[in-house]
């Protein structure tokens, strides 16, 4: 499989005062298409700054980014916007959703940008919050909401314009464990439907486990870049997604009769709705 | 992205700070209505200058002198005249309507050599002095702007028959008349227009114009036996009366030049002087097509050797003088749009420190530069434009409220003042009641665009500065 991220020597120096401060030296990683991918390390390591530098947000000091064909790390801000309005999705740490607009508006934004007309993109938007649970909350503000349904609104948003990477910079960094567990489940039901490579920074090391690959960064070095045996990956996520016990209502009330039931209905409804453009993924 | 979709994103984001963006508003308001407001003050006094003048003559007359033959000089005998004064003849005024723009020319010429009277009725019991009549080319009275209240216009060429001259008269010309069988002291001998008898009603002068046979009769002057020749005078219409034309339009008579020329030969035949020169006009009257043509005109006239005076020359100083305190005045309102701008750089700035997480996300999202630039110029356009149309409206009841001061004042017991009076010495030229703010539809336009960019120009900055804002605030952890 042909490796859809990839960087030659990237190199990221800072200036902090009058020291220059090394964040990433040399780094030269792959990740293949539809992988999911942890960048794990300490802080400081310079994982969150990998992260920048593989999504285009920062410039590198030295070295070349490549998404797919595209070498982003050479493009100018406004053919970054378009490259990211075609082939990036973004989740964040503290879920960054417009204060002044509801869940489906938030969700349509990257449409918008795009220039879908609104009635289309706020229905694409809709059919992605029901794939998330969040058929009630369309019309709510992010005020309303919890912080791990706000995340969920979050993902919505990733996926809405079928990203072929997506980056998540600590996505479960303010949530709890079990809404931790909830929403990178939901992640992963959708990137694996949807063979969406994701490029996830984390702290935990229980959700790293579930990776298909482990990127581990130590001063600003690759210390180890492990591509995880399937039965490793799968015995850890069984074990991490067994405490939930089917409670998918991620941030909401725990028990409802209904909560066996809708991580299945939703499995549906989001193969159904995906099913015809799954072929397209490259 | 739309341009709709940017529209309503700024819509919604003025609407989250209600309170800040009705402030900056404001502002914008109280700029936008001191600058009309002090613009339609300037309008509102040059109207009524241009009303004030044309009551005292037409604004696209140039009335032409012969050079140095009036006192009034200005700047007439150019290095084209020498020490031969220019000549007001019939030629010159054939090269007059040469000139561009120039639509009419005439003399207005009174023939003060020859002596004549005017008689009226079957046995020349009424008579008036030669000097009633003015002598104009007749082709030019149309274009002019003279109008004629019954009959026909003097014909340039047509003969009216043997010793017959034709005339124009107007509305008072028979009270030019005197009674010749009344003497000389006697009250009785004149009647004059207003003139009301006992009772209080109008006297008619002695006879009606239209129906009662005219002569011109001139005379040598001999006490005995006296040498005279006479023509019959035929009434071919009635001129409308019109001050600002020439106050002869009451009751003075209108022959052609070329018969009043002719009526002087004959009387130099009768007393045996020919006239060796030939003759010119004192005073000559040139129309303009329009207004703004007058100026140039002018200076061509003048700089062939001529005096020259015109309205406009008056209504130039009087507009310029209304220029000079408008723009003492407008530099103040400006002064206050300045501050509204300032304003809405302010408020932009604020908008965009508060909000710099959030175009670090719309940036990670893939909006684009332009449209990040574009969202907030529409914000600051918006503001300057909501404050125009608002203070659109707001100076329009102002105006409404200047122009009827007086009343508003004396409704609420206040003395009568005379705002107009007060406004400037232009307005105290007898135009009372008259308008003191005129805002016309251009204006209102004007604020408004201007109000528009002002907002547009106050937000290049701010918006500049959204642009720079690096995507990494969108994950920078708080």
């Amino acid at each position: 499989m042909p490796a859809i991220i990839h960087t030659e020597k990237l190199r990221k120096v800072y200036a902090v005062g009058k020291e220059r401060v090394v964040a990433l030296n040399d780094v030269e990683i792959n990740v293949e298409k539809g992988e999911f991918c942890c960048i794990v390390g300490q802080s400081g390591s310079g994982k969150s700054t990998l992260l920048n530098q593989l999504a285009g947000l920062e410039k590198p000091t030295r070295g070349k980014v490549f998404i797919g064909k595209h070498e982003i790390s050479a493009m100018s801000e406004n053919e970054l916007a378009e490259f990211r309005q075609a082939h990036l999705g973004f989740i964040f740490q503290s879920y960054n959703l417009l204060p002044s607009m509801t869940a489906a508006e938030n969700v349509a934004m990257p449409l918008m940008f795009k220039g879908v007309p609104k009635k289309q993109r706020l229905a694409l938007a809709k059919k992605e919050l029901k794939n998330m649970g969040l058929g009630a909350r369309m019309d709510h503000l992010p005020t309303e909401m919890s912080g791990g349904q706000q995340q969920r609104v979050g993902i919505a948003r990733a996926f809405v314009g079928n990203p072929k990477v997506i980056f998540a910079d600590e996505p479960t960094g303010n949530l709890d464990s079990t809404t931790s567990k909830q929403v990178l489940f939901r992640v992963l039901d959708l990137s694996k439907k949807e063979g969406t490579t994701f490029v996830m920074v984390t702290h935990e090391p229980s959700l790293a486990a579930c990776a298909d690959r482990i990127i581990t960064i130590l001063d600003g070095r690759v210390q180890s870049n492990v591509l995880q045996p399937d039965e490793v990956k799968e015995k850890n996520r069984t074990e991490l997604f067994a405490s939930l016990e089917g409670n998918m209502e991620i941030g909401g009330a725990a028990a409802k009769p209904a909560q066996a039931a809708e991580p299945a209905k939703t499995a549906q409804n989001g193969t159904a709705a995906q099913a015809g453009e799954t072929g397209e993924k490259p | 992205m739309k341009i709709s979709d940017l529209i309503s994103l700024s819509a919604k984001n003025l609407a989250r700070r209600k309170g800040r963006t009705a402030l900056t508003v404001i502002g914008v308001v109280v700029g936008t209505c001191a600058v009309i407001v002090m613009i339609s003050l300037g309008i509102a006094q040059n109207k009524n200058t241009d009303e004030m003048l044309q009551n005292f003559g037409d604004l696209t007359n140039i009335n032409v002198y012969g050079g140095g033959a009036v006192a009034i000089v200005g700047g007439g005998g150019g290095s084209s005249s020498k020490n031969q004064p220019a000549k007001l003849d019939d030629a010159a005024l054939a090269g007059f309507k040469t000139i561009a723009n120039v639509v009419a020319v005439t003399p207005q010429y009174r023939a003060w050599n020859t002596q004549g009277t005017i008689n009226a009725g079957k046995t020349n019991r009424y008579t008036a002095s030669y000097g009633v009549v003015w002598g104009l080319y007749p082709e030019a009275m149309e274009p002019m702007g003279f109008t004629l209240s019954q009959g026909n216009w003097l014909s340039p060429t047509e003969k009216y028959g043997k010793d017959k001259l034709p005339v124009l008269v107007c509305a008072n010309t028979a009270y030019q008349f005197a009674d010749t069988r009344k003497s000389a002291n006697s009250s009785k001998r004149q009647r004059y227009q207003g003139q009301t008898d006992a009772a209080g009603n109008p006297v008619e002068p002695f006879f009606d114009i239209n129906s009662t046979p005219l002569s011109l009769t001139i005379t040598d002057g001999a006490p005995e036996n006296p040498k005279t020749r006479t023509w019959q005078l035929v009434v071919v219409g009635v001129v409308t009366e019109d001050r600002a034309k020439g106050w002869w339009t009451s009751d003075g008579i209108v022959m052609r030049v070329s018969d009043m020329r002719m009526v002087d030969r004959a009387y130099q035949d009768l007393i045996k002087q020919k006239s060796t020169t030939t003759p010119a006009y004192d005073e000559v009257t040139v129309k303009v097509d329009d207004v703004k043509n007058v100026e140039a005109t002018d200076a061509v006239l003048k700089e062939m050797g001529y005096s020259t005076y015109s309205m406009t020359q008056t209504r130039e100083e009087m507009q310029k003088s209304v220029a000079q305190s408008q723009l003492i005045l407008g530099g103040l309102a400006a002064i206050s749009l300045l501050v509204a701008a300032l304003n809405i750089a302010n408020t932009m700035t604020m908008a965009i420190y508060e909000r710099t997480r959030e175009i670090g996300v719309m940036k990670v999202l893939g909006c684009e530069l332009g449209h990040i630039r574009g969202m907030f110029l529409i914000e600051s356009g918006f503001i300057g434009f909501i404050g125009g149309v608002v203070g659109s409206i707001i100076s329009l009841g102002i105006s409404a409220i200047l122009n009827n001061i007086s009343t508003i004042l004396a409704l609420f017991g206040g003395g009568n003042v005379d705002i107009s009076s007060m406004m400037g010495s232009m307005n105290s030229y007898g135009t009372t009641g008259s308008a003191i703010s005129i805002v016309p539809p251009w204006l209102l336009l004007l604020a408004l665009a201007f109000a528009t960019l002002i907002g547009l120009l106050s937000g290049i900055a701010p918006a500049g500065r959204a642009v720079k804002i690096s995507a990494l605030e969108a994950i920078r952890h708080d």
